[in-house]
């Protein structure tokens, strides 16, 4: 509804703009409609303005083009660059629009995606309430499971659209929140209890300490559950999560990572040499403490492994005897075959045996 | 899961492909030496039979054409038996093997003078003897191979040179000539690139006899002796096997480990390259075969460090080292001390006479390889003539046939005058 409007009224000026200087009739009219406090050039239904006029400085973006719209998510008024940049730059500040008072921060200021104010809002909270109900088909027993607890996604979304219940629907979210923060990371928990933040909300900061305790508490259930500060009567409860969905499987933590091996679980094992700290050899003295090694990160405990290994790799391999075992069974002729095909493609004869090898 | 030092050789190209028994490999050089002869006599008799149906002119020209290739690609200007009737002599088996070791030998040669790595030219050699297992001299002469194979050697041991520069080194030798047998030698050698040397274990083990000489040595789990009880057995140790015990001070022994060590070295760079060690041993049963050969007490003792003489594998160790010594030690180069020069001469002047008998029986198809090299990649020089009419002329059949599929469904090649219009 704004946007036919806004092009109406940018149009023409557009065009007398162009033309400014081609008539004296069309200049006069160019010069009209750069007075906006001439009442007959203003053009006159409210949409008109609300769109581009910031609420806060009454700046136009007729007169200035580059003029940009913010909103906050938090109230959703819309409000100039400049304004915004104006009153949050020094910390958080009540919303300037009257009537509101709600404290917004700079950093959450954005540009608008969606015209419709009402739509913007919807989808924040839609992309709000499906990070923290992130749950998939696979994650329930049943179907039905499944589809009960999307029905309960969907009505808390609308409870917040509509704003019904809004402070229970947010606190029971904000719990099921803290739950799955929990779950996912126990340790981060136990952290948070130890050094409390005192800028969360006193019912989370609460359920928080009350699951820590109660995590601290599992492996010795007997001996820690008398001296802790809290009634043994809230630990005894299972956390309250905020909801309870029927079919919804125990995330099961994955194993915890094993260091990286690049052997995949061989190692080398030497069965005849034990390899000692320093080989104090006449030939190797001039590159041990030689800077112009060392430099490069030359490790001469690499050089004695090294040559200690091949002096015995193969060491207990009978040539004879093992070759004779393997000759019954099939050789690779995979390679082979290959070369076959190619010296015979080249055309010439026969270059290099190629029919019996391996 | 454990790897051991034998789990690592056993991965090897070199135990998976170049390892044989005595057996397999007088049977594989039977094979080649059968093939090659069959070969060359079928060559010569077709050639041959080509020459009898040319005029006496086009006859002439050929000849004359023939000695051009021969003298531009091999040194030793094989010559074919063009004008003989009778059959070709052929090499047999043993002077085929005789032939490869001077050929190994003159690289070894090459090496010094090149001043190339030990590693270098150790590996040159064994890429030079795993050819020859497979193909025969009649068939590609040592010379080109021998170059090249140092060549690839040269890249593989990580000691870059540019083809111009290696070649310069050579007089009358191109970058084309030592690059022409490249892919065949290369394929010949399964694309196996790795040699295990002695060089390094010989080292290690060095490292360790000093280390018991001087009574730092970390005997293994199994063996109760300290090492000062290491020490001091090793300082008793007769000289020659069955000798009197001795009582050597620290720096003697020292002396004698040092000693050892460039002896057996000494045998590594020569005889065991020159023989078939590489192919019948491991390199560690190399390096201490050379090691027993230098000092035989000290080196069964360093054994018995590792393998007490009471654990199974002992007497084969033992057996397996005296047979390797035994192989290397009956090397020319092991006694050419003890060898009179008569003998040497004689030697020599056999080595002359198989040189000549080889320039006799040479395949007459694999005499220019630069050229069959050209010829079988794109940039021929066309009617070169390098190949026997037959082939050449199907060849560019082929090629052309192949052309004028591309020009269909390509469209013709551009125009190189400047891009003008045709
Ligand atoms: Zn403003
Ligand atoms: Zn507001």
């Amino acid at each position: 509804m704004a946007l036919p409007t806004r092009r109406a009224s940018g149009a023409p000026t557009k065009r007398l703009a162009e033309d400014g200087g081609a008539s004296p009739l069309s200049r006069n009219l160019h010069n009209l409609s750069l007075q906006p406090s001439n009442a007959t050039a203003r053009p006159p239904p409210q949409t008109d303005t609300s769109s581009d006029i910031c609420p806060v400085c009454k700046s136009s973006r007729y007169l200035n083009p580059n003029m940009k719209f913010l909103v906050n998510p938090e109230c959703y008024h819309k409000m100039c660059e400049s304004c915004v940049d104006r009153i949050f730059s020094h910390g958080p500040a009540p919303c300037p629009i009257a009537g509101c008072k709600r404290t917004l921060r700079k950093a959450r200021f954005r540009k608008q995606t969606f015209e419709d104010l009402k739509v913007e809002r919807e989808v924040d909270i839609r992309k709000r309430v499906a990070k923290a109900m992130n749950k998939c088909e696979s994650d329930f027993e049943t179907l039905k499971d499944y589809n009960d607890y999307l029905e309960t996604v969907e009505s808390l979304t609308w409870n917040l659209i509509l704003k019904v219940d809004v402070d229970d629907t947010e606190r029971r979210l904000r719990l099921w929140e803290d739950a799955q923060k929990a779950e996912l990371h126990p340790n981060a928990t136990i952290r948070r209890n130890l050094d409390p933040d005192p800028s969360l909300p006193s019912d989370t900061a609460h359920v928080v300490l009350k699951k820590g305790a109660t995590q601290r508490k599992l492996p010795i259930n007997t001996t820690t559950s008398n001296n802790g500060p809290n009634p043994p009567a809230a630990d005894d409860k299972a956390p309250d999560a905020g909801f309870s969905f029927a079919g919804l499987k125990k995330r099961i933590a994955p194993e915890p990572e094993k260091p990286f091996d690049p052997y995949g679980g061989w190692s080398f094992d030497p069965q005849f040499y034990v390899l000692q700290e320093d080989y104090n050899t006449p030939w190797l003295a001039p590159y041990k403490d030689n800077p112009d090694y060392l430099a490069g990160g030359y490790d001469i405990t690499d050089f004695y492994d090294r040559a200690l290994g091949d002096a015995f790799s193969g060491f207990g391999v009978f040539i004879e005897e093992e070759v004779k075992a393997r000759k019954g069974s099939a050789k690779a002729k995979k390679g082979t075959a290959k070369a076959v095909k190619a010296a015979a493609s080249n055309g010439a004869v026969k270059d290099v045996d190629m029919d019996d090898v391996f | 899961m454990k790897l051991t030092e034998d789990d690592s050789y056993r991965t090897s190209t070199q135990y998976k492909h170049w390892s044989f028994t005595p057996a397999q490999l007088a049977s594989q050089r039977r094979k080649t030496n059968a093939r090659a002869s069959a070969r060359v006599r079928a060559n010569v008799a077709r050639q041959r039979a080509e020459r009898a149906q040319l005029p006496d002119n086009a006859n002439a020209n050929a000849s004359a054409s023939e000695t051009d290739r021969t003298g531009s690609g091999v040194d030793t200007g094989a010559n074919t038996p063009v004008s003989a009737d009778h059959e070709v002599d052929c090499l047999t088996q043993d002077e085929e093997m005789r032939l490869v070791d001077t050929f190994c030998e003159r690289a070894l040669e090459l090496g010094k003078f090149c001043k190339f790595p030990t590693e270098v030219t150790a590996t040159g050699i064994q890429f030079l003897r795993r050819f020859y297992l497979f193909n025969s001299p009649m068939t590609y002469e040592g010379q080109n191979i021998s170059r090249t194979a140092m060549f690839i050697a040269n890249k593989t041991e990580g000691n870059h040179t540019s083809v111009e520069t290696y070649a310069a080194r050579f007089p009358k030798v191109t970058a084309e000539q030592v690059l022409a047998p490249e892919y065949l030698l290369v394929q010949a050698l399964r694309f196996n690139f790795e040699i295990r040397h002695p060089f390094r274990g010989l080292k290690g083990g060095h490292m360790e006899l000093l280390e018991m000489a001087r009574g730092h040595f970390a005997p293994l789990p199994a063996d109760e002796r300290t090492s000062a009880g290491v020490q001091r057995e090793m300082q008793h140790l007769p000289l020659k096997p069955g000798g009197p015990p001795t009582q050597l001070a620290v720096p003697a022994l020292e002396k004698r480990v040092a000693d050892a060590y460039a002896f057996a070295s000494n045998v590594l760079k020569t005889a065991a390259l020159l023989t078939d060690a590489y192919f019948l041993y491991t390199p560690p049963q190399i390096w201490l075969s050379a090691h027993l050969l230098a000092d035989e007490p000290l080196t069964l003792f360093y054994l018995s460090a590792k393998l007490p003489p009471t654990h199974p594998a002992h007497a084969k160790t033992v057996t397996t080292l005296a047979a390797c010594a035994a192989l290397l030690a009956a090397h020319r180069s092991f006694t050419s001390d003890t060898t009179s020069a008569d003998a040497k001469a004689a030697r020599n002047k056999a080595d002359a006479a198989l040189i000549k008998k080889l320039r006799s029986c040479r395949d007459p198809d694999k005499l220019d390889l630069v050229k069959l090299n050209q010829a079988q990649k794109r940039d021929a020089v066309e009617g070169s003539g390098a190949l026997e009419g037959g082939k050449a002329k199907r060849r560019k059949i082929q090629r052309e046939a192949y052309e004028k599929e591309a020009d269909e469904f390509w469209g013709p090649e551009l125009a190189k005058n400047g891009g003008r219009p045709v």
